[in-house]
């Protein structure tokens, strides 16, 4: 199992966390969507890991893939955010991520079809959602994104 | 020849010296005439013996006793003798008279060639000149018989001349017909033959021509093939230069593959760098600087790389259809090459196909010079022919106008014959006679008419019969239907119009009663020429009744 969250991924007072402002995502490919993670909950991003797939479980759980010698869920975001699936991606990847609330936050992997760049999503920015997984969109760079909130991650799933 | 049965012998001893006179009186007058002769001699002889006085006295008295045996002899024998003619010489004048009448009467008749009665006045003479006339008589007959069946064998022989010989100048002017025509085939044959003989030698050459250009097409079309060989090897060659660029186009499709995971890794490289970055706080953000333009960097990698790799699909594309178009382009080349094979094949085949043309072409001159002498020789051969021909027809023409002649001539002989009057059924005259007879013994003229219609058609020589009475009156006009045909005829009232009395047959006849026989002369039935022989009739009281006459056509004389 991978350890909790380190102090250093708290915010400070500014929003700020590491240096970058809280408003930093890694915007990754989704299917048709561009989903955006919160950098802070990025913990890697890795080639596509291989995946033992789990009879019996939910569709949006690819299976399990082993990420530095422990098993890791591995999630497809495609799927959770209700997006068609494009065409075979060229680069999937799969990025680690720490979800779930930060008292009982757990390290899970989400598939998908590419991870494109880190950009700022302003909170302020963000509308619409429900304040669950799926916090809002937001428009980045001339394009809407679906900001994701991993947070709510693990009480949902 | 028939030779006659009586020779006539004038010095046979049975005929008396003078005619008239008993056998007896002849021979007395034989013997007074020779004793009364030599009687005068001696006397004579003895008279101028004496009177010389030269002669012994016994001279005279034999010559003296002679006389007196004369004188004596004279008186016993002479003197009786011609007392005796004397006496009897009246009776025998008329007895001669009589004699050299029934001569005369008889020769008359010869003289007119009734032998017929000819015969009935020399029966009336002595019995020996009678016998004599009568062989005379029979052996005149027999000849004009014999020269009436000559006449007609000539005349049949002379008809079958004429026959064969106007077949034979129908065959012969159909053959010189044929020849002109066979001539002109042949002189069209050898003209045909010059043509051909000059297109065979201009064939010859445009074949030897044909030969030659052939040799030369070989050569350049063999030329050609090598020529399309080469192209087809450096076709080859390019079409494997264009696999060698497509195999490392290939390559450099897996370098810009390494190269694009490269720079995705990097990518994913400048992201967990960016996440590091921000992990570490404050302390991260130069180095989340880096990480972007780490990533930047990445980006463009791949942006180049995605440059090259449509760069290098255009090149690899332009080597695919390089290759197609080489592949095309060595298809083509050995279709090509295939088909100047095949020329070069069938050039070749023309070539030798020319060569043997123009041997051909030459022998074929060759030939048909040849043919075209023999066909002037033919043509000269043909031309004598025609000519051999012609002289033969008209050979045949002088030979059937001979024959035509000769007929005519053995016409001219049978009517000579049947001039005579013959006791013959073959002598027209006596035949005619005859009818006449039965004709006197018809009561009436329908009888007269029946009877002549009965003999007409009976006689298949005769082609008419008529009755003419004294005043030229026409009696009985029959046809004989068998020689006539359906030919248009004069009825008996039309030929009624005609005046018998001019005719010369009926004047011969009324003038001499006696049987005559004309010459041929034109008919008045149709266009044809007919001779008459016409008899006089008789009525049962002997007397003159008419003339009968039948017409015999000289085209059926030979009939006879």
């Amino acid at each position: 199992m991978i350890a909790p969250a380190t102090p250093s991924n708290t915010p400070d007072a500014a929003g700020r966390m590491g240096g970058l402002s809280t408003g930093s995502h890694l915007l990754v490919q989704a299917g048709e969507y561009v989903c955006a993670l919160p950098l802070v909950s990025v913990r890697r991003v890795v080639r596509a890991l291989p995946v033992h797939p789990l009879p019996g479980s939910a569709p949006e759980l690819e299976g399990l893939a082993e990420f530095g010698g422990e098993p890791l869920p591995v999630l497809n975001l495609a799927r959770m955010v209700n997006a068609a699936p494009g065409a075979n991606p060229a680069y999937p990847v799969t990025v680690v991520v720490w979800a779930g609330p930060a008292e009982a936050r757990e390290i899970m992997g989400l598939s998908v079809d590419a991870a494109l760049e880190v950009a700022e999503v302003p909170p302020a920015s963000v509308v619409g959602g429900g304040g669950g997984f799926l916090l809002g969109e937001a428009p980045v760079a001339g394009r809407v994104v679906r900001v994701i909130n991993l947070e709510a991650l693990g009480r949902e799933s | 020849m028939v030779e006659p049965d009586v020779a006539v012998r004038v010095s046979d001893p049975g005929i008396p010296v003078i005619p008239g006179l008993p056998d007896w009186a002849s021979r007395h007058a034989d013997n007074a005439l020779a004793g009364w002769l030599m009687v005068v001699a001696l006397t004579v002889v003895g008279s101028l013996l004496l009177y010389l006085g030269g002669g012994p006295a016994w001279t005279r008295l034999v010559f003296l006793g002679i006389g007196v045996a004369g004188i004596a002899a004279y008186g016993v024998w002479v003197y009786p003798f011609f007392r005796n003619l004397e006496r009897k010489l009246p009776q025998n004048m008329e007895r001669w008279t009589q004699l050299e009448t029934r001569l005369i009467a008889s020769f008359e008749q010869l003289g007119a060639g009734d032998l017929v009665r000819a015969g009935e006045h020399t029966a009336k003479l002595p019995a020996r000149l009678s016998k004599v006339s009568a062989a005379a008589s029979g052996s005149l007959s027999s000849l004009a018989q014999q020269i009436q069946d000559s006449s007609i064998e000539v005349a049949s022989a002379a008809d079958a001349v004429n026959q064969v010989a106007s077949d034979l100048a129908s065959g012969s002017s159909e053959q010189a017909a044929s020849v002109v025509e066979i001539t002109a085939a042949m002189e069209e044959l050898a003209r045909t033959a010059s043509q051909i003989a000059e297109s065979a030698t201009t064939q010859a050459d445009l074949a030897s021509r044909a030969e030659a250009s052939g040799e030369s097409g070989s050569e350049a079309v063999f030329e050609a093939v090598a020529g399309v060989e080469e192209v087809q090897k450096r076709i080859s060659a390019i079409a494997n230069r264009a696999d060698t660029l497509g195999t490392r186009s290939k390559e450099i499709y897996r370098v810009l593959e390494l190269i694009n995971e490269i720079a995705q890794e990097t990518h994913i490289l400048s992201l967990n760098a960016a996440i590091e970055a921000v992990a570490a706080g404050a302390e991260g953000r130069r180095f989340s600087v880096v990480a972007e333009e780490v990533r930047h960097l990445a980006q463009r990698s791949q942006e180049s790389v995605e440059s090259v790799r449509n760069l290098l699909d255009e090149f690899s594309g332009s080597i695919r259809a390089t290759i197609v178009a080489t592949e095309e382009g060595s298809k083509e080349a050995a279709r090509v090459l295939e088909r100047s094979r095949a020329a070069a094949s069938a050039i070749d085949e023309l070539r030798q196909a020319s060569g043997d043309t123009s041997r051909v072409a030459r022998q074929i001159s060759m030939a048909t010079q040849q043919q075209n002498a023999a066909s002037d020789e033919v043509v000269m051969t043909l031309r004598e022919v025609s000519l051999v021909v012609q002289r033969m027809t008209g050979g045949l023409k002088n030979l059937s106008g001979t024959a035509d002649r000769l007929n005519s001539l053995g016409l001219t002989i049978q009517l000579l014959a049947q001039s005579f009057h013959l006791d013959s059924p073959r002598s027209l005259k006596h035949m005619v006679e005859d009818w006449g007879k039965e004709l006197e013994r018809a009561a009436t003229s329908t009888e007269l008419e029946d009877t002549l219609d009965r003999l007409v058609q009976q006689t298949p020589f005769i082609e008419l019969g008529y009755f003419a009475d004294t005043t030229g009156y026409l009696v009985a006009l029959c046809y004989n239907r068998a020689l006539t045909g359906n030919r248009p005829l004069l009825s008996l009232v039309q030929a009624r119009e005609i005046d018998m009395t001019q005719r010369p047959w009926y004047r011969t006849v009324s003038r001499e009663r006696r049987a005559a026989l004309t010459q041929p002369y034109e008919s008045l039935q149709h266009t044809g020429h007919v001779f008459t022989v016409a008899a006089p009739v008789y009525g049962r009281d002997r007397t003159f009744k008419g003339v009968l006459g039948v017409d015999i056509n000289v085209g059926g004389w030979t009939r006879i």
